[in-house]
């Protein structure tokens, strides 16, 4: 392994490290736009010169691997005012756009101009003009005239995505980031390029003019588009509640986990969250009487569930939990459902339709937690269950966030049944049509409103962390049925969602010997699992377009 | 097949007229034979595309959007990767062009021999400004760098060859030939 | 009188046909070469110090003798006849007149690297030079010197003048933009579709033939200590008789322009001259008695480049030649790397303007500043090789610039 000195400290690295990936190592930033360490070296920015001994001049880290004896400094003068021209290189057609560019307080431009640059700008004469403001598919929008030309989202689409939409066309600064004329970006992951964009001259179309970046607070989390669980942090608007019309959940952005996602994001999960703020957020539990709906406190609603599910024999009794449910919500669901010796239960609903994995990271299974709802025991039979529930001898169903009257099976089926149950209870974040029906709503908290764990589809289990309030009186599942689980006499785990955690892994067996600690940021496969890893992706498959 | 590669390109097939976009994109099967017979020559069948571009202008008359895409099949590239050599290299037209190309010099050494009042009386004789193509469709005007005719300058390509020593009186001898 | 060697055939009609080669002796070297061992034809060359003639004057035996002696796959002899430097015309006159003095150099040079597959770019433009020389080729195939062993593939160019930069060219060869290849890797070691490579030029190859035949003791004597041989000089611009001379690499620019190009026309008075190609730095009139070889111009502060010679004199605007060649440089570059796509068109617009009457009285100093900055940055030479008119130009001839900026 070659050992090195950068900055004069001593650092021992992998053969086959670059200088930047070494530096890093060191905590010393070598600036730079075109590398990315998922995608190939292209050496075209020239940024991340650094002074090598017995080279005569300044060279470029990303393109040079670490050798054993080399000596390189990162902060000599030379590598100063080498850093400041390319700064200026950068700047000269650069259109000063910050006052409306969405990038501005996370733009790299900005940030090396203020580390590196510094300069008197002596660029009068006209700077070139390009196409502003050009949508390239659903997500992204391009602004040519903002483009480095670093090219990392020409090499993404070649690299990783295989589907090769970008190309830099023309030559000398008419250079230009394109697609082909009337094509569109057409790939599932085309927003990734908006966070590897370095400038403003991709950005989404989502977050546009949204809410300036420096008013956003980040909090780790899971994406709950799939049951790939890609590691996600979660961006939301407090501040200034007044932009953005009171949307909290301003933009997900993908969390580095060599395991499961690496750098990337699909564009489904990544959008998958506008039910968070959507006006059909339940707010307050509801009591549906002969009347109409009346809001009641959650003391009301959980006496009511409680008295409910003591009411009626256990084999009266149904659930229908969900593999939207987290870890901790599911043990609780279990513990109500033992007290009550309530033994029909599944989370199987069919959907209207049967999604595909895509060629990449999105999977057919587009829930998050089917592999922790099966390992937590609440698999069952849900058409039989139906069935029981048509044929009327379920007198008692409580259904968790799927909507019955939207699912796979036939809608008046499904009404019929209902229509037959005397007690219906709904516990979601969103109203729906079989929310509409339900005598009790309970309304959940979304999961970027509270914390808990998720199990992928390889028995990875995952933290993800409260990013907001709960929306009105949301409550986490675990919580509403904790007090449930009390209103039946039993005892809650605690008041945090770790307690259930701590629970479960006492529970079962696949869990045991986890902690919220153990976990960390990047998770841990269950007992028994093995990593699937990343898939290679699709780009590196075949030949590449390049 | 005698095995040998020899040149990668054909000779130049008729020039087609300053019509419409192309509608029928297509080689005959001498053709799409020698387009595999190019690719076939390189150790990446990628490396034919310049031939096959230039096969393929000299077919359809230019390259259109529509040619960038029928030559993509050919080499399973997207058709943003062929669009970028299209748009890289000056001898692709993107634009229909006339049935002749007048490419008149304008660097250093045909700067110095009055490169600049050739042009002037080229774009006089034909009505047009450089980049453009006279209404008859006979002719395209271009300003071009170095064409390495130094020693006979001013100069300029006129199609396939060289025209050079030019004067305005022999400038108005070519394009009188040029129909 | 100087020997003619490279241009020796010029004067024959059939000089292009592979009867009229041979009769001068064509093909002699192949046959002698056939008999060395590779590494003997390159200790040959390397003996007869012959240097690049393209651009970069690189010794061109040391540059064969980095392909990897135990590389399993194939390598390739790839000849640069993407000639483009502003001022120079001699390949071309190589390819219409002598095409199989370049296809001889390839099959000794190919021999000496272990070469089985050779490619020939020729810029777009060169439609009369491609199809002579491949029809020089089609007769070596026809008469058994190519396909046995070796084959060449003529490969045409779309206009960039990028693709004369060694790895652009490879880019453009393998069907891509020209786009040059960050180095490491160099050529040598993964060049064209990822295989070891020699690129040279097509003058260079031109000159094994004659050093297999006559030795390389005989080709280094030609030139001066440090070079061999002679060259071809593409002298242009205001002189009475332009045109391609043979002569010693020793000769002096002065010589030159007097002896074989016959004085200064327009003024008669001396200004300055280009020597090596646009790229070159530029030479004032009381510069020229310098021998014109690789070390001669570097010690003279410039390059002999592809030794395209441009004179001026007295009455050409410096600045307005400096304009010419800020345009092309702006035209040309590739546009892959920052410093040279920004500046090479900001440097044109700053010119331009200058040249134009709206000069300010800091504009030199920042084109200077940003030229001197941008050096050495890049991904290729295209840049240092702008920055030469950039600098010399208004370095050397400042007041001219100066009496066109207001203060």
């Amino acid at each position: 392994m070659p050992k090195l000195t950068i900055d004069g400290k001593e650092i021992e690295v992998e053969a086959g490290t670059n200088l930047i990936e070494a530096a890093r190592r060191l905590g010393i930033e070598v600036p730079h736009y075109c590398y990315h360490p998922g995608l190939s070296i292209a050496g075209q920015c020239r940024l991340c010169m650094v002074d090598i001994e017995k080279a005569p001049r300044p060279t470029i880290a990303c393109n040079t691997t670490a050798g054993d004896g080399m000596v390189v400094h990162t902060d000599t003068e030379r590598v100063r005012d080498t850093r400041r021209s390319i700064m200026e290189f950068h700047l000269i057609n650069h259109p000063l756009d910050c006052p409306v560019c969405d990038q501005a307080g996370e733009c790299w431009l900005q940030i090396y101009y203020m580390k590196h640059g510094l300069y008197d700008p002596r660029m009068v004469d006209e700077k070139v003009h390009k196409p502003k403001a050009v949508p390239l598919g659903p997500h992204v929008m391009l602004d040519a005239e903002r483009c480095i030309l670093c090219s990392r989202c020409v090499r993404f689409c070649d690299e990783i995505t295989g589907t090769g939409e970008l190309g830099i066309f023309h030559r000398g600064d008419h250079s230009e980031i394109g697609l082909f004329p009337g094509r569109d970006l057409e790939n599932n992951y085309s927003a990734n390029v908006v966070d590897i964009c370095p400038v403003g001259a991709l950005t989404d179309r989502d977050f546009r003019f949204q809410v300036r970046v420096w008013y956003l607070d980040t909090t780790k989390s899971i994406c709950t588009g799939c049951a790939r669980g890609c590691n996600v942090d979660v961006h939301v608007n407090r501040r200034r509640p007044h932009h953005a019309e009171g949307r909290r959940v301003a933009r997900l952005k993908p969390r580095f986990n060599a395991e499961v996602n690496a750098w990337w994001l699909c564009d489904i999960g990544r959008y998958h969250f506008d039910f968070v703020d959507a006006a059909t957020r339940l707010t307050a539990p509801v009591r549906r009487n002969p009347g109409g709906p009346a809001d009641v406190t959650w003391d009301e609603a959980v006496a009511g569930v409680a008295d409910a599910l003591r009411r009626y024999p256990p084999e009266q009794v149904a659930v229908l939990a969900s593999p939207q449910m987290a870890n901790e919500d599911l043990i609780a669901l279990r513990r109500v459902l033992e007290t009550r010796g309530i033994r029909e239960v599944a989370f199987d609903v069919p959907p209207t339709a049967l999604a595909k994995d895509d060629d990449f990271l999105l999977r057919a299974d587009r829930t998050p937690n089917r592999r922790g709802a099966t390992l937590i025991g609440l698999g069952g039979d849900a058409g039989g269950l139906m069935a029981a529930a048509r044929s009327g001898r379920i007198k008692c169903l409580w259904v968790f966030h799927h909507d019955l009257l939207a699912a796979g099976w036939p809608a008046a089926e499904v009404s019929g049944a209902l229509g037959r149950i005397e007690t219906v209870i709904f516990t979601g974040t969103n109203a729906n049509a079989t929310s509409e029906r339900a005598h009790w709503v309970l309304p959940a908290a979304a999961w970027v409103e509270r914390e808990g764990t998720f199990t992928n589809f390889e028995g990875r289990v995952q933290r993800f962390r409260t990013a907001l309030e709960p929306l009105g009186q949301a409550l986490p599942e675990w919580e509403l049925l904790g007090r449930v689980l009390v209103g039946l006499g039993g005892t809650a785990a605690g008041r945090r969602a770790e307690h259930w955690f701590r629970e479960l892994t006492g529970a079962v067996d696949a869990f045991a010997g986890m902690s919220y600690q153990s976990l960390g940021d990047l998770g841990r496969l269950v007992a028994g699992a093995t990593a699937s890893g990343l898939p290679t992706p699709p780009g590196q498959r075949a030949p590449a377009h390049a | 097949m005698n095995g040998a590669p020899g040149s990668s390109n054909s000779p130049p097939a008729e020039r087609a007229g300053l019509a419409g976009p192309a509608t029928n994109v297509a080689f005959t099967p001498e053709q799409l034979a020698e387009v595999r017979r190019l690719q076939g020559l390189y150790p990446d069948k990628r490396g034919a595309l310049l031939p096959v571009l230039h096969m393929a202008q000299d077919t359809f008359g230019w390259i259109s959007l529509e040619v960038e895409e029928y030559v993509a099949g050919f080499f399973a590239l997207s058709p943003a990767h062929v669009h970028e050599v299209v748009t890289f290299y000056t001898l692709y037209f993107q634009q229909p062009k006339g049935r002749h190309v007048v490419a008149v010099c304008h660097n250093l050494s045909c700067y110095l021999a009055g490169s600049r009042d050739i042009l002037a009386h080229v774009q006089r004789r034909l009505g047009v400004e450089v980049g453009e193509t006279t209404d008859d469709g006979r002719v395209t005007l271009q300003s071009v760098e170095c064409l390495c005719a130094c020693e006979a300058a001013p100069m300029a390509q006129v199609d396939d060859r060289y025209e050079l020593n030019l004067t305005p009186e022999k400038v108005d001898r070519i394009l009188e030939g040029l129909r | 009188m100087a020997e003619i060697v490279l241009m020796r055939n010029f004067g024959r009609q059939d000089s292009h046909t592979l009867a009229g080669y041979r009769a001068t002796g064509g093909y002699g070297g192949w046959e002698k070469a056939r008999t060395m061992e590779p590494a003997a034809i390159t200790e040959e060359v390397k003996k007869s110090n012959l240097r690049g003639l393209g651009g970069a004057g690189f010794p061109t035996g040391t540059k064969w003798s980095f392909i990897p002696k135990n590389h399993a796959g194939p390598v390739y002899l790839v000849v640069n006849a993407d000639e483009g430097e502003p001022g120079t015309f001699k390949d071309r006159y190589l390819l219409e007149r002598d095409p199989h003095a370049l296809i001889e150099g390839m099959l000794i040079t190919a021999r000496a690297i272990r070469c089985a597959l050779g490619f020939v770019y020729i810029r777009g433009e060169y439609v009369q030079p491609w199809r002579l020389f491949s029809a020089a080729v089609k007769e070596a195939y026809d008469a058994g010197l190519l396909g046995h062993g070796f084959d060449i593939v003529v490969h045409r160019g779309a206009g960039a003048y990028i693709c004369g930069e060694e790895t652009g060219l490879l880019s453009s060869l393998e069907g891509k933009k020209g786009w040059p290849k960050i180095k490491p890797p160099f050529p040598a070691i993964k060049g064209a579709f990822g295989q070891p490579t020699i690129v040279n030029n097509v003058e260079t190859l031109a000159c094994v033939p004659p050093i297999i035949t006559r030795g390389a003791e005989w080709f280094a004597a030609l030139g001066t200590k440090t070079q061999g041989g002679t060259r071809m000089y593409s002298v242009s611009g205001r002189v009475p008789k332009p045109g391609v001379y043979e002569a010693s690499v020793a000769i002096t620019l002065r010589s030159l322009i007097h002896d074989l190009a016959g004085g200064v026309s327009g003024s008669g008075r001396l200004k300055a001259v280009v020597p090596g190609g646009g790229s070159a730095a530029i030479l004032t009139a009381d510069e020229i008695d310098i021998p014109m070889d690789v070390d001669g111009l570097k010690n003279a502060g410039s390059m002999i480049g592809s030794a395209g010679v441009i004179v001026m004199d007295e009455s050409v605007s410096i600045p307005e030649a400096l304009m010419v060649l800020a345009r092309f440089y702006a035209h040309e570059s590739c546009g892959q790397c920052t410093p040279c796509r920004e500046s090479t068109g900001w440097i044109y617009k700053q010119v331009h303007r200058i040249v134009e009457g709206h000069g300010r009285k800091d504009d030199l100093d920042t084109i200077l500043d940003v030229a001197k900055r941008g050096g050495g940055t890049t991904i290729c030479a295209f840049y240092d090789g702008a920055i030469g008119p950039y600098i010399s130009y208004i370095e050397k001839f400042r007041s001219e610039f100066e009496a066109l900026c207001r203060s």
